[in-house]
């Protein structure tokens, strides 16, 4: 049953995907890339991903949906018409869903036990989860201890791009955009989006911190309790404009937040190096090495949530004082 | 019981999306947005249900949190829109 579930949503998936290719509107996209993003989480879901979907949806859903919309706001509604190239174009992708539709047929059947995916690391990770870290949600074991280093990468990947929007989007210093006619914006005027919104905003942020603090439990962690907060606040500064909510949280505590996460990570890895442990090995934190390696696990996601919380603020800010510059 | 449910729920997902897909105004697609997000976080409920892991609402939870944040964004994306038309047609 959960497999024909999942046949169907993977289908409508296509439809969805196929329609954003071809149509020329550019704000009808972003209407359906959100509607591509809750199938992809609904689908993630149903074969069991939790973690996954949790991130599918914080960061799908809700600040995609919200940067999109404001890029779109720099540009036009509608896609230039590009001529010729579309058969070139064609061709490779023809050839290489060929290639790919090929290679499916040498792939284990899903969810089968025996497939190599399941014999290789997976079962020692399971196996030793509860020994080295005694938490229930061996994802998060995966993801910030065992393989702690990948993920030291992608924050730094998350901080990386953040620098790399900032400087494309050229901000200016915060003396000169408050100098400038700050327009109208915000919902400030409509009274139920106020209401409901304004009750809103504490609730996001209170499970953001749930989902940070839970995260070895149920689904969830820093990346996914980052994604949420900054939705939290994303929420505030289109109800009550976006200069209020720079006034509540200042461009220089987002920048913070960003190097500050990513230099928590690393600052954890060479604590475990001073105690005489290896590089990111949490057992070293405490004299009990399982009590230590549910500190750094709680520390370094913490770490995560402080980047992607500042990241993605930081480059909502950014489009949002383009926006005011035009 | 929860199959019958889910299914329900997928046919007006398909729905939502034949609105989404064919318009025309794009009222009709933010609604069609909100409708189809709304029945995520039903889907999600259910067949958390279905496979007995209720823990997994927090899921549906975080969906409904969200969701409503990207449909206010429409709307404030609409009004400034407006906005601006109107100061270049009072220029």
């Amino acid at each position: 049953m959960i497999y024909v579930f999942a046949l169907f949503l993977l289908t409508l998936l296509v439809i969805t995907a196929v329609a954003i290719v071809r149509t020329e509107n550019l704000f009808v996209a972003v209407m359906l890339t959100s509607i591509f993003s809750l199938l992809m989480a609904a689908n993630f879901f149903i074969l069991d991903a939790a973690d996954v979907a949790l991130t599918e949806a914080a960061v799908g859903a809700g600040v995609t949906t919200v940067i999109f919309l404001s890029a779109l706001a720099l540009t036009g509604d509608w896609e230039k018409p590009r001529p010729g190239g579309r058969t070139v174009a064609l061709g490779t992708v023809g050839v290489l869903a060929m290639l790919l539709i090929y290679a499916s047929f040498d792939k284990p059947r899903l969810g089968d036990p025996e497939a190599p995916v399941h014999q290789h690391v997976a079962p020692w990770y399971l196996e030793k989860t509860p020994e080295y870290m005694d938490i229930p949600n061996v994802v998060t074991a995966i993801l910030s201890s065992f393989r702690g280093y990948d993920t030291l990468g992608e924050v730094f990947v998350v901080f990386a791009a953040c620098i790399g929007v900032l400087f494309i989007l050229g901000v200016k210093p915060a003396r000169q955009t408050a100098a400038a006619p700050q327009p109208v914006s915000g919902l400030r005027h409509h009274l139920i989006p106020q209401v409901v919104g304004r009750l809103l905003v504490p609730f996001i942020v209170l499970f953001g911190l749930y989902v940070q603090f839970h995260g070895e439990y149920g689904p969830g962690g820093g990346f996914q309790a980052g994604a949420i907060i900054a939705t939290g606040v994303i929420l505030y500064a289109l109800l009550e404009g976006e200069a209020e909510a720079l006034r509540a949280v200042p461009r220089s505590v987002l920048l913070a937040l960003v190097v500050g996460g990513a230099l928590l990570y690393g600052a954890v890895g060479v604590v475990c190096m001073l105690k005489g442990g290896a590089f990111l090995d949490y057992s070293v934190l405490a004299a009990d090495p399982v009590f230590g390696q549910q500190l750094g696990i709680l520390v370094i996601e913490a770490g995560v949530g402080m980047a992607v919380c500042g990241a993605l603020l930081s480059i909502f800010h950014a489009f949002a004082a383009r926006e005011s510059m035009t | 019981m929860y199959i019958v449910v889910s299914i329900a729920i997928l046919v007006t997902m398909v729905l939502a999306l034949v609105r989404a897909l064919l318009g025309p105004t794009v009222y009709d697609r933010v609604l069609a947005v909100n409708v189809f997000g709304t029945k995520t976080v039903l889907l999600l409920s259910v067949i958390a249900f279905l496979y007995g892991r209720p823990d997994f609402l927090d899921l549906a939870l975080a969906y409904a949190l969200i969701n409503v944040v990207g449909i206010l964004a429409v709307l404030e994306f609409f009004q400034d829109r407006f906005r601006k038309q109107e100061r270049v047609d009072s220029d």
